[in-house]
């Protein structure tokens, strides 16, 4: 298949998913809403009802294309790390750290916070990676218990150390002013982290697609044995993708305390976004090229649902229920099973298009 | 008479942009064995991927005892009377041979499943069709022909009047072709029709009524198979006269020690010695041949010297180093090289391209990797030249080697072993699914690399591979040598095969002989 189509056909497949799951919701709502229609218009059009909402639904795809990225690393390489959302926390608390150090106030402070976050997160990736290739221990408990320990270590440190008094021991006192992004567009979230998920994405395509050790990856997810066989060390590999990735959810967790959104710690600041990224690369297929678009996508969607939430009747749980929707769609209807689905569902109607295209 | 099933004017054209079935028709009469032969990537497991509704065509009819039938999936085609058997079986493991036969048409005692029906339906089944097997035991226990046999009766259990095999004989041990013919014979005695593609013209003749032969996505003739010689087949499969006949390695070369292998013991996945107390010597420009049923430990003699595997006792020189213990990179810098008996599970990543999968081995190579970073101009270059020169069917190097028919996955893997100029090279069944054409191609070419004086340990399933290719041979019967030989006229099949079986066993000095 020459790329030209593979990106057609990937293009395709990203813009039916998005169909499926417009065409959920509205079914959703027609059950939920007592106006659909006007529901569903405000589901469709909020986001871009003004700066600020624009703002956030940037903020949002940022953070949620960062996650992606982070997946998709690993997911490449066929392993089921699940340690992003720990690995964002650690990262939050590690640039919370620099910036209430000296440095904070220097213009040392955005740089020397990012890189602490990444070293935090990439420990916090090392570890399952290392217990799997060392012990054999299985990388999604593993990665999901680090998760735990991750979050309460950042809240007992937030509660113990750096939470001020006036928020109810739940936010630290706001950063320096040298410890926050600039923001592009003013009384906007669109800043520096726009920046940083777009260069991450370049940095991911280019690991995995024009260096060994993006091919090793690659061939290590593809089919270990294969690997082995070719004199690929993938434990090393393996090890060493997960730590990479480690460092995006620490960038991650950079992104979103210095970010103007918060511009402080706070507890539970990441919100389960961190495990939206799961969804954001599946749709992707792992393609990190692909991962911003999808992540504008799907970020407009949780936007919409989130402000048909306020705006309208209908709870924005329905956002949850058009999440697991897409993954099934999308994890299902482009294998064999799924296909033949399809084919019998149009007949012979796919059999006769594609004869003449 | 109307035939039994018929294509009309069937056409395939893949989402990639291969045409790979263009306007085939075929008819195949009621209760007769029909053979599909050509090369590889001639579109035959397409054809019977569409008869099967695995894949659908994008013109053409297809009609069963002269009705049209859209068969838009397996279940349609199942529902149909139509069942297939694919290279690659698509058996549960753990479960027991009635278990798999019956699963997802099962007999039921109340909610449960009647594993005490389904055994003795199965059972039932075996022995009509003269497919003897064990029901009770996992399918995991069973070899390569028995999980055939499974498949077989799966189909038959589901009613199938016709029987589609894509290259039934190809992983099967000479002995077990003999069973399959005879079960073939006793399906169709009994009002079953069989399709089937092979590559090996003899057991085509043996064994078919009709042969229809493609070429490159078209039919080009059907035979009757009492008037086809093996001469006239290959001529219309390959457009030319082939001649498998190699030249043995010219006499008195003086051929040095390259390979020491001394008391090798290896383990199976159940820990029990699979490889024994094995010596032997491989010398440079010379191949030596291991015959022995499957199961003897071949895979585990080549998976351990290609350090797939651990070796538990005793030692492996390459040159002056040993190699015993050392990652697969390190024998693979010592000049190894692997062709490995099964070309999807190790031989390929079948969603990485075809540069990838060649340049896999190669990443420590300059001109591919420098300062960490792909050279892919010079990777797809390097692919090219390699897809020329083993004349493989594919798009081009960036198609995903999946998609590739399966002769030409293989020549992709024994192009990028080959390209790499070992001096010591393993084969596994080197041939398993590969054309007339590519056969012949494949073992000039390791002819080429035994000449060029690279030490070359062959096994295979099929003798007469050995014979033509080895300079000498020996024989594993459960993890020890038995016998060795230097190839010469006087020894056949039948002498390799008392051996084989454990009938006999050489002298020590015998097999010393022609092993230092
Ligand atoms: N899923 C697929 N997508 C794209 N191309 C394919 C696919 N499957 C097969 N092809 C192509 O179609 C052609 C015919 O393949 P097919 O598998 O039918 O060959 P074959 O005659 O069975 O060969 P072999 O003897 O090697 O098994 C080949 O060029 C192959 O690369
Ligand atoms: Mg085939």
């Amino acid at each position: 298949m020459t790329q030209g189509r593979l990106f057609l056909s990937e293009t395709g497949r990203i813009v039916m998913a998005a169909i499926f799951a417009l065409a959920v919701t509205l079914i959703i709502i027609f059950f939920a809403s007592k106006t659909p229609w006007a529901t569903f218009e405000t589901f469709v059009t909020s986001p871009l009802s003004s700066k600020r909402t624009i703002g956030i639904w940037i903020d949002d795809s940022v953070k949620l294309a960062l996650a992606g990225l982070a997946f998709s690393l690993v997911f490449q390489a066929r392993q089921f790390a699940l340690g992003v959302q720990g690995q964002v926390y650690i990262g939050g608390l590690f640039a919370t750290l620099v910036a209430f150090s000296p440095i904070g106030t220097t213009w040392l402070a955005l740089p020397a916070g990012i890189l602490a976050a990444m070293i935090g997160g990439a420990f916090i990736g090392f570890i399952p990676g290392y217990a799997k290739s060392k012990l054999g221990a299985n990388e999604i408990v593993s990665s999901l218990m680090l998760n735990y320990i991750a979050y309460d270590i950042c809240n007992y440190i937030l509660r113990v150390y750096l939470a001020s008094l006036e928020s109810g021991l739940t936010t630290s006192a706001p950063f320096p002013a040298q410890s926050i992004y600039p923001a592009f567009i003013p009384r906007t979230r669109v800043d520096l982290g726009i920046v940083i998920a777009l260069a991450t994405t370049v940095v991911v395509w280019f690991l995995l697609y024009r260096t060994a050790w993006g091919l090793k990856l690659r061939l290590t997810g593809h089919n270990a044995r294969f690997a082995a066989y070719s004199g690929i060390r993938s434990s090393f590999i393996m090890v060493s993708a997960m730590t990479a990735a480690g460092a995006i959810g620490g960038l991650l967790g950079a992104v979103f305390v210095q970010g103007t959104a918060y511009g402080k710690l706070s507890i539970g600041f990441e919100a389960g976004m961190a495990f939206e990224g799961i969804l954001i690369t599946i749709v992707a297929r792992n393609r990190p090229l692909a991962i911003p678009f999808v992540a504008l996508g799907y970020g407009y969607l949780r936007q919409g649902a989130a402000l048909m939430n306020y705006r309208a009747d209908v709870p924005a749980e329905v956002i949850g229920i058009v999440q697991g929707i897409v993954i099934l769609l999308v994890a299902s209807s482009f294998t064999v099973p799924g296909k033949a689905m399809l084919a019998r569902l149009m007949g012979n109607r796919t059999a006769a298009s594609r004869a003449t295209s | 008479m109307t035939p039994f099933l018929e294509a009309i004017g069937i056409d395939k054209i893949y989402p990639g942009g291969v045409h790979a079935n263009k306007g085939i028709d075929l008819s195949v009469a009621h209760s007769t064995v029909h053979a599909v032969v050509g090369e590889n990537g001639a579109g035959k497991s397409t054809l019977m991927k569409i008869l099967f509704g695995v894949e659908q065509p994008n013109a053409g009819e297809i009609r069963l005892e002269g009705q049209p039938i859209v068969l838009h999936s397996p279940r349609a085609a199942i529902a149909a009377g139509i069942g297939m058997v694919f290279q690659h079986f698509s058996l549960v493991p753990s479960f027991t041979v009635a278990e798999n036969v019956v699963l997802g048409v099962e007999p039921r005692a109340g909610l449960k499943l009647d594993r005490k029906k389904a055994s003795e339906t199965v059972r039932e089944l075996a022995e009509r069709f003269r497919l003897p097997v064990d029901v009770d035991v996992p399918v995991e226990q069973l070899p390569v022909g028995q999980q055939q046999r499974v498949e077989i009766l799966k189909a038959l259990y589901r009613d199938a009047r016709l029987l589609i095999l894509d290259e039934p004989t190809a992983v099967l041990a000479p002995q077990e072709v003999v069973e399959l013919f005879a079960a073939v014979r006793s399906l169709t005695s009994q009002g079953r029709t069989i399709l089937f593609i092979a590559h090996k013209l003899p057991e085509v003749l043996e064994i078919s009524d009709t042969i229809s032969v493609m070429r490159a996505g078209k039919m080009v003739g059907t035979v009757a198979a009492k008037e086809a010689t093996e001469k006239s087949l290959a001529r219309m499969m390959v457009g030319r006269d082939v001649a498998l006949k190699i030249n043995r390695a010219a006499p008195g070369i003086p051929h040095t020690h390259l390979c020491r292998i001394s008391d090798l013991t290896v383990k199976n996945d159940h820990g029990l010695n699979a490889v024994s107390d094995v010596n032997l010597v491989l010398r440079t420009g010379e191949i030596v041949g291991i015959a022995g049923v499957e199961g003897n430990g071949q895979s585990e003699l080549f998976d351990a010297i290609g350090g797939l595997r651990p070796i538990s006792g005793g030692s492996v020189e390459l040159g002056t180093t040993d190699i015993t213990h050392v990652s697969v990179l390190e024998r693979r810098a010592a000049g190894m090289a692997n062709i490995p008996e099964d070309r999807i599970a190790t031989g390929s990543a079948g969603g990485a391209t075809v540069a990838e999968n060649i340049v896999a081995t190669e990443l420590t190579d300059k001109r591919f990797v420098r300062h960490g970073l792909l050279d892919l101009k010079s990777i797809r270059d390097h692919a090219a030249k390699l897809i020329e020169k083993f004349s493989v069917r594919v798009q081009g190097p960036e198609s995903a080697i999946g998609t590739l028919s399966g002769g030409n996955m293989q020549k992709v893997v024994v192009a990028r072993e080959l390209s790499s100029e070992p001096s010591l090279l393993l084969v596994s069944h080197p041939t398993r699914g590969v054309d007339l054409g590519a056969t012949e191609f494949i073992w000039q070419n390791i002819a080429k690399a035994r000449d060029a004086g690279a030490a070359v340990l062959l096994t295979s399933a099929d003798l007469s591979e050995i014979l033509a290719l080895a300079d000498r041979m020996i024989v594993l019967y459960r993890g020890r040598i038995v016998a060795a030989f230097v190839n010469t006229e006087e020894v056949t099949p039948e002498v390799l095969g008392s051996y084989m079986l454990g009938f006999a066993e050489q002298s020590a000095e015998e097999r010393n002989a022609a092993l230092a």
